[in-house]
Parts: structure tokens; C-alpha cells; sequence
């Protein structure tokens, strides 16, 4: 366990005290105990018993790691990745263009950025894909719960309401052309009020609120385990005003990416983000672009639509 | 800097330890360089026990030099070059990655930067049949296009399934799980456990930007440390075990029309002895295309400026240009 102190995640304070007195592995701050280190370093005593339940934790025992636990939970060869990828389903989004390009729909794991102006579609879309997240099983669903967090407050219930009775008609009829037992015992439960009753809704006015919903989202993820979406609607908009810092911009940005990347993976969910589009000047001529571009490494695929192409 | 302490050589005991620190003596840069006479009088302890304490704990901290001949000897005999799975990839590189150093990968987002590092695991798995680690921080791993790759590069099923076994992939998704997890193959490799991981010659890191990026900037140089101890971790890794690194990297712009610049800053541009910088070849959206521009950016064998072309779709690559000197970055 030759652990650096200085890679271990303590206050930077502390840290520096560490080093300064001489500390190079977490195994000798382990061997030191609580009462030497805060008398070595002249820290409380409830202080050294604090970093040293973090050394602790972040450097499992000897023995965890030989009977082949570990502390990365993460950890698979390739083979079980594939296996467990050709496993997963993926949201359909009832737009079978759509669905082809996106290799089958929207994938459950990765994160799905739709970029568009104003107008094309972009709420809408996710609209229907909080009702198709909630397809059951046998008609080719996931059967999962959605997450809609708002930042532009363009979330129409009355529309989700036609979606969603759209969708339950269309499996009756399906059900109806079947006559299967599953399908019809699936349709008991799936109705209006169930639809609207597992979409979970967020509306956040800033980027503090924004930030504050993402990183709590794991608390509320795990309280309901069935999420299988999660879309945040207008993405870049609480970024785009009012920002004088712009290099804290871009660590925000990043923080709340590898988060959403945490949630997607550790949850087992699709996460869906929209953002706006902006015009870029270049020499010759400006084109359109999705606003905020370094956002775009985070995502596994990014549709864009203009105002000619609509699917 | 390490502290004084019983048992750290023979002849070292607690009550000496207690006398070297009431006089400021702690660590052992300390005991080395201070003057052993002076040290015998004010903590009265015999001159020559000092003296022999001293000369222990030098052998046993110190670096030993070596002469030029015998370090290119053992070059010779522990370096390895890998290759990519591109033939015109390999030929940027100077016919592949050389391990013991540390590779890394920029381009744009979208410029095929995980494709490269895909291939490059299948080609180590599938060709020179050894194992791979790949960190992944961003997500982006996917296994069914790594299937696709290997698929397109072997024809018998039963290699295929071997090739996907010997991949390793953790998935880290802030710098201090990255930190753990080299820190656990450190581990293992200096006590050469005998584990399903076998004879293990590249890391692949996707990407080092993604985890390090949320804590660069602003008034605290925290995240510059860290920076710096992940990049120490690497060439260790790298020099001690004869491994190959390769990293991936973000592009940023001075202003938004400047040329591109690697991401992470001056400080980390020291850590990689190779850069290769990706780029599409004709940047729009409309078109579908998997060709990609390469070029080397940064080389210690090569001249920088040389460019090849790439197909990041299933095709080893082909298509020719012969090396054109451009501007180097």
C-alpha cells in the first residue's frame, strides 16, 4: 500500500503539513495512528481521525485485495462490457430515421446531446422520449422511470398528455393484433395517470440550482432505482448569461459533465441533454454551431437538427 | 524526505531517534548532511555508530549512476515498439509506441481519439496477443465497436473472444480513482502477482484532460499539483515496468480564431515525449467521413510537421501521402 500522501484526497492544507513533516506513503500516516499524527503535525485529534478514515478508505487492506475484491467497483474486461452492452436496451424514440441513426435509439450508459435553433424540436423530443422510457418490457421498452430537469421552462404538461395517450393507444393496438397474456397484464399498469406519475420534474432557474440538481441527482437516484432517464432541457442556457468568469465556466462545465457521465454509467441510464445553437463568424462566412463547443467531448453522440431537416 | 524511524536500518534505535529530534535531526536529508561530529557531542551517541547509520542509509536511499553503454544495453533488451493496427500511424510514430514512454493523442472533440486508442488495444490484443489496460474517464468505451474492429482484423471467432479477454477496462471518473488505480497496478506489478492479468506492455488512458480539467484554473494550484503527480505516477509507470503510456488530450484555442493549442497547459507538455495531433479532414457537418489528418506535434526521433492520413472506420488504413512538411505546432 505505497500510496503517495500527495495523491490521497485530503484538504490541500493538511496535505502540505504532511509533507512537511516528512510523511511519504499513506502505510506510514497508517502505522502513525491519530494520536502521533495531530501530536506530529499539530492538528486536533478529531482532525487526524478524520484523514485517516479517508486514507483508510481510499487504500482498502491487504487482505480485501487478495481474496480479488477491490476497491474499484469499475473494473471488467472487454468481453463482459460487450456482453453486458448487447444486453442493454435502448429508448426508442418512435422515429425509426432517428432510431437507426442513433444505432437502434437513444443508448442507455451514454450521453445524448440534440442540438438545434430555436423552434426545431428539441423539447418535444424529449417530451416523447420521458413517455418511451416508460414502455414496458414486451413491447420493446425499458421500463424505466424518467428525470426531466428544466432550465428554460418549456415543459407542457398538456403535451405530455396527448404523447402519452398517443402511446398508450398505440399499445393497445398492438396488444389487441398480439393477444399475448404479458401484453395484456403489462397495459393494467400502463396508463395516463402512471405515465405522468414516474416523470420526475425539476425546474432549475440558474446555474447554481443546475448544479446543485445534478449533484444531488445520485441521492435521488438511488432512493428510485427504476430511472432509466434522465434529460435536462437547455443545457447551456443558465451559462450563457451573466458569466464574467469564463475560465470558471469551464470548470463548472466540466464538473457537471464527468458528473452526468457518473450518473449515466453508475445508474444505468441514458442521459439526454438539448442546447442551442450559435452562430460562428469565420472569414468567409458564419455557420451554425452548438453553443458552448468544448461542451460537446462528453457526449456519445450528438444530433443535430436544422430547420431544413426535420425527421 | 523520509522520518527517521526505529528499525529503518540496523543500528538506528528509538533512543537514538528521540536524541537526533531534540536537536532538529528528523528526517534523513537531515542525519545526511549535517556534520556527525558535531552531532556526536551535543546528543552524545559514539561518533563511529553515526557514522556507519550513515553510511547504511545512504546505500539505501541514494540513486546509483550509470554509465552511457550500460544504459543503452539495457535499452536495447527492454524496450518493445508497438504497433498501432495503422500502418501510416506506426510510420509517424517511427514504426510504433515505444514503451517506457509516454504517448499522447490531441485533437477536437470528434476527431477520433478513442477510435485510435480502440484500435491500437485491438491490435496489442489481437496481434502481439498480450494484455491491455484501458482507463477510460469519459464514458466513451464501447465494447461493440471494439468488437467490430476485431472482427474486421481476424477472421477465427475463439481469437476474437481471446482478444476481448485480454482487454482490461476500469472505468475512473475523477482524478483520484485514476490515481488509485495506477497506484494498484504499481501494486501488483512490483509484487509480480500471478493473476488473471498477464504479461501487461501498454495503459491506455482516455482521457487525462476529462479528469483533470474541473480542477485546473482559479486562484488554487491544487489542481496543478495533482496534475503533476499523475504525471509522475505515469513515467514511473512507464520507465520502471517497460510499459507504453498512452494518453489522450484535449485541443483549446487562444482566441476563436487562433490555431489550436494542446489543452492542460505548459506544464503537462513536458510529460509526453510524443504528441500527435488528430483532425478531420474537411470539418463539417454534413458529411460523414472517417478519414482523418495526423500529424506530429511534439518527437523526439522525428521531425515534427510530418503528416499521414487515417481512416478511423474499419479499414487499415492506406492511402498514402507521402510525408508533407508542414508548419509544426
Amino acid at each position: 500500500m505505497q500510496r503517495e500522501v500527495g495523491s490521497l484526497p485530503l484538504a490541500p492544507a493538511l496535505r502540505a503539513k504532511l509533507v512537511a513533516a516528512g510523511f511519504q506513503t499513506a502505510q506510514e500516516l497508517l502505522e502513525t495512528g491519530p494520536c502521533g499524527l495531530s501530536k506530529e503535525l499539530g492538528i486536533s485529534k478529531e482532525e487526524a481521525l478524520e484523514a485517516l478514515q479517508v486514507v483508510r478508505q481510499e487504500c482498502p487492506g491487504d487482505v480485501a485485495r487478495t481474496a480479488g475484491g477491490s476497491g474499484i467497483t469499475r473494473k471488467c474486461t472487454a468481453l463482459e462490457l460487450l456482453e453486458e452492452e448487447q444486453a442493454q436496451g435502448s429508448i426508442i424514440t418512435f422515429c425509426s430515421a432517428l432510431d437507426s441513426i442513433l444505432g437502434g435509439g437513444v443508448q442507455l450508459t451514454k450521453i445524448t446531446e440534440i442540438c438545434g435553433a430555436p423552434g426545431v424540436g428539441k423539447t418535444q423530443l424529449c417530451m416523447q422520449l420521458a413517455v418511451d422510457v416508460q414502455i414496458p418490457e414486451c413491447f420493446g421498452g425499458v421500463a424505466g422511470e424518467a428525470v426531466f430537469i428544466d432550465t428554460e421552462g418549456s415543459f407542457m404538461v398538456d403535451r405530455v398528455v396527448d404523447i402519452a395517450t398517443a402511446c398508450v393507444q398505440h399499445c393497445q393496438l398492438i396488444a389487441e393484433a398480439h393477444q399475448e397474456e404479458d401484453h395484456l397484464k403489462a397495459l393494467e399498469t400502463f396508463s395516463l395517470e402512471s405515465i405522468l406519475s414516474h416523470i420526475y420534474y425539476f425546474r432549475c432557474r440558474d446555474y447554481i440550482e443546475l448544479l446543485a440538481q445534478v449533484y444531488l441527482l445520485p441521492d435521488f437516484l438511488s432512493e428510485h432505482s427504476k430511472v432509466r432517464l434522465v434529460v435536462v432541457d437547455g443545457i447551456a442556457f443558465p451559462f450563457r448569461h451573466d458569466f464574467e468568469d469564463l475560465s470558471l465556466r469551464t470548470r463548472l462545465l466540466n464538473g457537471l459533465a464527468q458528473q452526468l457521465i457518473i450518473i449515466a454509467h453508475d445508474h444505468k441510464s441514458a442521459v439526454v441533454l438539448t442546447n442551442q445553437m450559435t452562430t460562428r463568424i469565420g472569414q468567409n462566412q458564419s455557420t451554425l454551431v452548438p453553443a458552448l463547443v468544448s461542451w460537446l467531448p462528453r457526449c456519445a453522440a450528438s444530433s443535430c437538427h436544422s430547420k431544413c431537416r426535420r425527421y | 524526505m523520509v522520518v527517521l524511524r526505529a528499525g529503518l536500518c540496523p543500528g538506528l534505535t528509538e533512543e537514538m531517534i528521540q536524541l537526533l529530534r531534540a536537536n532538529g535531526i528528523r528526517t534523513v536529508v537531515d542525519f545526511v548532511s549535517s556534520d556527525l561530529e558535531e552531532v556526536a557531542q551535543k546528543c552524545s551517541l559514539s561518533y563511529k555508530a553515526l557514522v556507519a547509520v550513515r553510511r547504511v542509509l545512504l546505500a539505501q536511499f541514494s540513486a546509483f549512476p550509470t554509465n552511457g553503454a550500460d544504459l543503452y544495453e539495457e535499452l536495447k533488451s527492454s524496450t518493445a515498439i508497438l504497433p498501432t493496427g495503422s500502418p501510416s500511424l506506426d510510420q509517424l510514430l517511427d514504426s510504433g509506441l515505444y514503451t517506457g514512454e509516454v504517448t499522447e493523442l490531441m485533437g477536437a472533440p470528434g476527431s477520433g481519439k478513442t477510435q485510435v486508442c480502440l484500435g491500437i488495444a485491438a491490435s496489442v490484443s489481437l496481434g502481439l496477443k498480450q494484455h491491455v489496460l484501458f482507463l477510460d474517464s469519459t464514458g466513451g468505451f464501447t465494447a461493440s465497436r471494439l468488437y467490430q474492429i476485431l472482427r474486421a482484423r481476424a477472421e477465427d471467432g475463439e481469437e476474437q473472444l481471446e482478444a476481448l479477454q485480454r482487454i482490461q477496462v476500469v472505468r475512473v471518473f475523477n482524478i483520484y480513482e485514476m490515481l488509485s488505480a495506477l497506484q494498484e497496478l504499481r501494486d501488483r506489478l512490483s509484487q509480480q502477482v500471478v493473476s488473471s492479468m498477464g504479461p501487461l506492455k501498454i495503459v491506455v488512458i482516455d482521457s487525462v484532460s476529462a479528469v483533470i480539467y474541473p480542477l485546473l484554473g482559479g486562484k488554487h494550484s491544487e489542481g496543478l499539483a495533482i496534475m503533476m503527480q499523475l504525471a509522475r505516477e505515469l513515467k514511473t509507470l512507464a520507465k520502471e515496468f517497460s510499459l507504453a503510456v498512452v494518453v489522450t488530450n484535449q485541443v483549446t484555442r487562444e482566441s476563436s480564431t487562433g490555431p489550436l493549442k494542446p489543452a492542460l497547459g505548459r506544464s503537462w507538455s513536458f510529460v509526453p515525449s510524443t504528441r500527435v495531433l488528430l483532425e478531420s479532414k474537411e470539418a463539417t457537418w454534413e458529411k460523414a467521413t472517417t478519414q482523418r489528418v495526423a500529424s506530429l506535434a511534439k518527437s523526439s526521433r522525428q521531425p515534427t510537421g510530418i503528416q499521414v492520413e487515417l481512416d478511423i472506420g474499419n479499414g487499415d488504413v492506406q492511402e498514402l501521402s507521402p510525408a508533407t512538411l508542414t508548419q509544426g505546432l
